[in-house]
């Protein structure tokens, strides 16, 4: 019969075949020919990685840096493999090439024959570093890739090529070697709101599946499926999956959480910034808290106080929260003559000053310009100012790339003049005194008991200032975030009355709306702090350097007669208006003025060095770690990750162990030991195997079958016998023998020895026996009652 | 026709069945509780070292005649321990009935050989009621089955009706003539041979009947070496002369005993059933094994662990008997049988083994294999 002379001979194997003995481990001794594909498919996974990166760095040199990087140590890996060392020499030797390279390109011939790393080397290495880190800290998106960042770049492409290396070819488990990939992928998501790419991550994707797939066509054929734990599908896909939630998990702990609603753009890819103004407070709060600070812009000035640059004008409650009115453009109002600001009479007394301004980073639709200004030439496409608003902006382009000098006015109010601006509001600016219905109380009980006792609208207008930068109120980025009060709307005011910690924008709008409640029109300015004064004057004018951390806002409040004036309540930024200053000029704020809250965050200094936020981390250590320490966590969370199942494992050995020593455990836990100490060293458990059978396998490992091996027999011939009498002998056997325990250490110890360095490691590391319990479901002990 | 196997052979100590035959033959109905005669010693449980050293004392002894059939020996003398009857099959000059004779004669005990006929007659086997002249009277003459070990030679030779007086024996341990019940000796044990490639003339025994047997064995063709070796020993005399009896039959029956005595845990008659139930559902399979040949499992089970000086039982004990004992009992489904006229105990045999294959072994007490 067909059928029985086709079925027949798989059925009627012999009776439990056991496999041959494990061959001594030495993967890449054995079939180096076909490790080739296995090497360019990690070559093209860590390339569209790296890509991946592409939005964070300008052109594209980095990227074949980081190609050759990697491609050389790929290569030098692959090639010494196939000459057959021992396993433990190929990490070492592609560690080799990432030093020697680094120290050829970088070392600027401080090292030995180009090669060899010296002392000076070193230095210069660490030199290096940080001007890589400095820069990282304090450039923008894209940043220009200076050489420390290139280093940087260099070295964590080598090493994940080393590692991922290590990973596929020599511990064979190329699953993992995914896992390194996901550092460049990784990071766009950490420093740009919408990560990396998406096409890069599909790439990146279909980049591992290549190499999953490359690497089951080189195994086809040789080596037994079962050699590894891990090349069983089942136990590599529970492994690949739980890593992978494990992983997402702790990401999700270690970053931040930031406030990401779906109107935030990415700055160098995404909209424009504040684009429409509805979200620019939540906008302005991220890039406040974001540890990259892009440079903005840079500017000279012929003005001795270098000037707020406002963007754009929040006036309007759309519901509780301001935005911006956008009014149709009035195509006539071309930025080379600007009316003068609606309100400002002659009487007050205005100096004309210009500036000239360079855009670094800055993509939006309004132009950063001094208040009041007279005039900008030199802009490319069309833009338009509005009277009304103080603001200019164009139609059909950015400014993106742009170089202009603005012509404006700075006004000079007496306090005099101040005081007396008493009369009529006029009715242009009486939508600046509307309030939304049911703003919270506190917001006029607080206006009216801050200004109690003062006469003018100007008197109570530097009353409120006074009082929002008193001791009461603390500059804190991350506070609003975290107690969900962020944004400007009146009824975050009203929270942030009451908590007193939050920053600029709701010290604006606490102002403005504080303000209104007192019937003086206010609206909220968006715009850019002066920035840091950088030491190479050009014509006697210092350069002045704006980057995304000089986001700012402040109230304006109108004066008859005067117009629109800007006011500054949020301590420990800018400088105060010193028509505010009843006393004296203008006072620049800094640490050590007297009188000024120490806490500044971001003190306006001259030492044109940026300093990193500060003002977070004297409430929030920790939320305003740079981008190198959190990348830094990450890896500490996936090496976390990666020791759990190894922390496990000798949690169980340790308790067992004692338990067989204290005699609280006989010799089927000794055997239980034994076992998931073989399964570790990849000996397959059956269920329909009895544990001599069993034994008689574990016996056949390199390690128990050579010279001195018959010492490990003969405890291992002990153990069994413990064990069988333990779990099939009368009920009251199974006494405890701690001299078990000394067997159970020769015999764990040959199966070490006989296996090869990386299953050693993938011993540690990934034991197979805590996979074991998934064979076992079903199986419940019979025990003798 | 003359009885050609009639009464003992000259290897049995002659007397011995009549004395028990008729010392029994007053009380025909003794339960048996008094099996144990007035005139046997009773039954010591033997420690199990020694069964061990026993044992291995009667392999040795036997493997001077039969050199490299360790495997069958020690399943014979298992099925010996475990008070079963052993079939072996095969063909013809391997060694079948030198086996079955140097185990008999390794323990000093009485053995009678029958060579089975189509013409033997029940009573030839189990023994007749003769009218004696003198005292006036009917006198059982005890047949050939009233020995401690009866090889049956070419048990299939023999007509249904003498196989099932002789199977009929071999379960009850008794023998019924004319209404009177004699109790065969202890120990009792059958070790009957066939060969399965002949079958003219032959009745195969039924299933019900191979049931009976505890185990089932062949011997196979000697290797090179054993064959040369077996050639230079054997071209003078008889091999069997120089085999002298290691044990006592007070000894033998201290080590049955013993071999009872043995512990199956839990564990291990869950394996076995596991086993046998296996073999019921098997598609292979027209008849799975019985719930006699459980039971028999797990006895032989316990003697090979006696045999081995452990006193309990392993799942390794019954994977290495279960062939033996189960083979024969299962009959094979025509689908996987076919049309072919050869013998099916190799098919069987590798039916068994897949199922073992496939059989997890239960945990024991608790934790892993």
């Amino acid at each position: 019969m067909s059928l029985r002379e086709r079925t027949l001979p798989e059925r009627t194997l012999p009776v439990r075949p056991s496999p041959p003995p494990v061959p001594p481990g030495r993967p890449g001794s054995r079939r180096s020919g076909s490790r080739w594909p296995v090497t360019g498919a990690l070559a093209v996974l860590l390339l569209v990685g790296m890509t991946a990166l592409g939005p964070l760095l300008q052109g594209t040199g980095w990227w074949w840096l980081m190609a050759v990087e990697a491609g050389a140590v790929l290569v030098v890996s692959a090639g010494i493999r196939s000459l057959g060392p021992q396993p433990w020499v190929v990490p070492l030797a592609g560690a080799g090439v990432v030093v020697g390279s680094v120290t050829l390109l970088f070392g600027g011939g401080t090292g030995v024959l180009w090669l060899v790393p010296t002392g000076d080397t070193i230095d210069r290495f660490r030199t290096l570093v940080d001007a890589g880190i400095a820069s990282v800290q304090s450039q923008g998106t894209p940043a220009d890739p200076v050489t420390g960042i290139l280093f940087l770049l260099c070295v964590g492409a080598g090493a994940i090529a080393v590692l991922m290396d290590t990973l596929a070819l020599t511990l064979r488990v190329p699953a993992l070697a995914g896992l390194p990939v996901l550092v460049p992928v990784g990071v766009p998501g950490l420093i740009l709101d919408n990560g990396a790419d998406k096409l890069t991550l599909v790439l990146t994707a279909a980049a591992f599946l290549l190499l999953l797939r490359v690497d089951v066509l080189g195994r086809r054929g040789g080596r037994p499926a079962g050699r590894l734990g891990l090349a069983r599908p089942g136990t590599g896909a529970v492994l690949v999956g739980g890593l992978a939630i494990a992983t997402a998990l702790s990401l999700s702990v270690v970053v931040p959480n930031l406030p990401g609603d779906g109107r935030v753009g990415g700055r160098a890819t995404g909209p424009l910034l504040f684009g429409d103004g509805v979200s620019a407070m939540v906008n302005l709060g991220q890039d406040l808290r974001s540890s990259q600070a892009g440079a903005a812009l840079h500017y000279r000035t012929s003005a001795a106080q270098p000037p707020y640059l406002k963007l754009l004008t929040l006036d309007r409650f759309v519901g509780p929260s301001w935005t911006a009115r956008l009014e149709p453009t009035n195509t006539g109002n071309t930025v080379d003559a600007i009316d003068r600001p609606p309100g400002l009479s002659a009487q007050v007394a205005t100096t004309e000053e210009s500036t000239q301004v360079v855009i670094d980073g800055v993509a939006s639709a309004w132009l950063p310009t001094p208040g009041a200004a007279t005039k900008v030439s030199g802009l490319v496409g069309a833009w338009y100012w509005n009277g009304p608003t103080g603001t200019i902006s164009s139609t059909n382009s950015s400014t993106r790339g742009q170089k202009y000098t603005v012509t404006s006015l700075v006004l000079q109010p007496t306090p005099e003049q101040l005081r007396a601006a008493t009369g009529r509001y006029p009715v242009s600016v009486d939508s600046s005194l509307r309030l939304p219905r049911n703003s919270p109380l506190i917001i006029e009980q607080t206006a009216r008991a801050v200004t109690s006792g003062t006469a003018t609208p100007y008197d109570a207008a530097v009353a409120l200032q006074e009082y929002l930068r008193g001791n009461e109120f603390t500059y804190d980025t991350t506070a609003p975030v975290a107690d969900g009060y962020d944004g400007g709307g009146v009824d975050v005011v009203g929270t942030f009355l009451a908590v007193k910690r939050g920053y600029c924008v709701h010290f604006a709008s606490a102002m403005a709306v504080m303000a209104r409640s007192l019937g003086i029109p206010a609206r909220i300015a968006i715009g850019y702090l002066p920035g840091s004064r950088s030491s190479n004057p050009i014509e006697g004018r210092d350069r002045f350097n704006v980057d995304a951390h000089d986001l700012h806002s402040w109230p304006e409040l109108y004066f008859t007669g005067i117009g629109w004036l800007p006011f500054e309540p949020t301590p420990g930024r800018g400088t105060v208006p010193s028509y505010t200053q009843p006393t004296g000029p203008s006072i620049p704020l800094g640490g050590a003025v007297a009188g000024v809250p120490s806490t500044a965050p971001r003190p306006f200094n001259d030492s044109g060095q940026a300093l990193p936020t500060g003002g977070g981390s004297a409430t929030t250590p920790g939320s305003d770690t740079g981008t190198p320490a959190r990348v830094a966590l990450i890896l500490g969370a996936l090496v976390i990750v990666l020791a759990v199942p190894g922390g496990i494992r000798l949690l169980r050995r340790r308790r067992r162990r004692r338990d067989l020593a204290r005699g609280t455990a006989g010799g089927a836990e000794a055997w239980r030991e034994l076992v998931d100490t073989a399964v570790d060293f990849g000996v397959d458990v059956r269920a329909t195997e009895t544990p001599r059978e069993l034994a008689a396998r574990i016996g056949a490992l390199p390690g128990l079958t050579g010279t001195g091996g018959a010492v490990a027999g003969a405890a291992l011939g002990r153990l069994l016998a413990a064990a069988e009498r333990h779990r099939y002998g009368r009920p009251a056997a199974g006494a405890p023998q701690p001299e078990l325990l000394g067997d159970l250490d020769t015999v764990s110890m040959r199966i070490s020895m006989g296996a090869s360095t990386a299953a050693r490691w993938r011993a540690r590391l990934l034991p197979a026996s805590l996979w074991l319990f998934l064979r076992e479901r079903g199986r419940a002990p019979v025990t003798d009652a | 026709m003359s009885v050609p196997p009639a009464g003992a052979t000259t290897d049995a100590p002659s007397g011995v069945p009549t004395q028990r035959a008729t010392g029994i033959h007053s009380a025909p109905e003794t339960g048996p509780g008094t099996d144990a005669g007035p005139d046997v010693e009773p039954d010591l449980a033997l420690g199990l070292d020694l069964v061990a050293e026993a044992g291995r004392a009667i392999v040795r002894n036997v493997e001077t005649v039969i050199a490299g059939k360790h495997p069958a020996v020690v399943t014979a003398l298992t099925v010996l321990l475990a008070e079963g009857h052993l079939l072996i099959e095969d063909v013809p000059g391997v060694g079948k009935t030198m086996l079955a004779k140097a185990l008999a004669r390794s323990v000093d005990c009485s053995v009678s050989r029958i060579q089975f006929t189509p013409d033997l007659l029940p009573s030839d086997v189990t023994g007749v009621s003769v009218f004696n002249q003198v005292d006036r009277r009917f006198e059982f003459k005890p047949g050939a089955i009233f020995a401690n070990i009866v090889i049956g030679d070419e048990i299939n030779r023999a007509s249904p009706k003498t196989q099932s007086a002789l199977l009929e024996c071999m379960e009850e341990r008794q023998v019924t003539v004319d209404g009177a019940t004699y109790l065969l000796p202890l120990p009792f044990t059958v070790v009957a041979t066939q060969n399965p490639i002949e079958m003219e003339g032959t009745y195969a025994l039924p299933e019900a009947q191979r049931d009976r047997f505890m185990a089932r064995i062949s011997m196979g063709y000697p290797d090179t070496t054993s064959e040369l070796a077996m050639l230079d020993s054997r071209d003078t005399s008889s091999p069997l002369a120089g085999i002298d009896a290691v044990v006592t039959g007070v000894q033998l029956r201290a080590m049955m005993t013993a071999a009872r005595g043995v512990f199956a845990s839990s564990a291990v008659k869950q394996y076995a059933v596991d086993i046998v139930r296996a073999t019921r559902s098997d598609k292979d399979l027209r008849l799975g094994a019985s719930p006699r040949a459980t039971l028999q499992l797990i006895r032989a089970a316990k003697a090979q662990s006696a045999l081995q000086g452990r006193d309990f039982v392993l799942p390794d004990d019954i994977d290495a008997l279960a062939v033996a004992v189960l083979g024969h009992r299962l009959v094979a489904s025509s689908r996987v049988l076919g049309h072919q006229h050869q013998d099916s105990s190799p098919l069987l045999e590798d039916i068994v083994r897949r199922i073992l294959a496939a059989t997890p072994v239960p945990l024991g007490v608790s934790g892993r294999p």
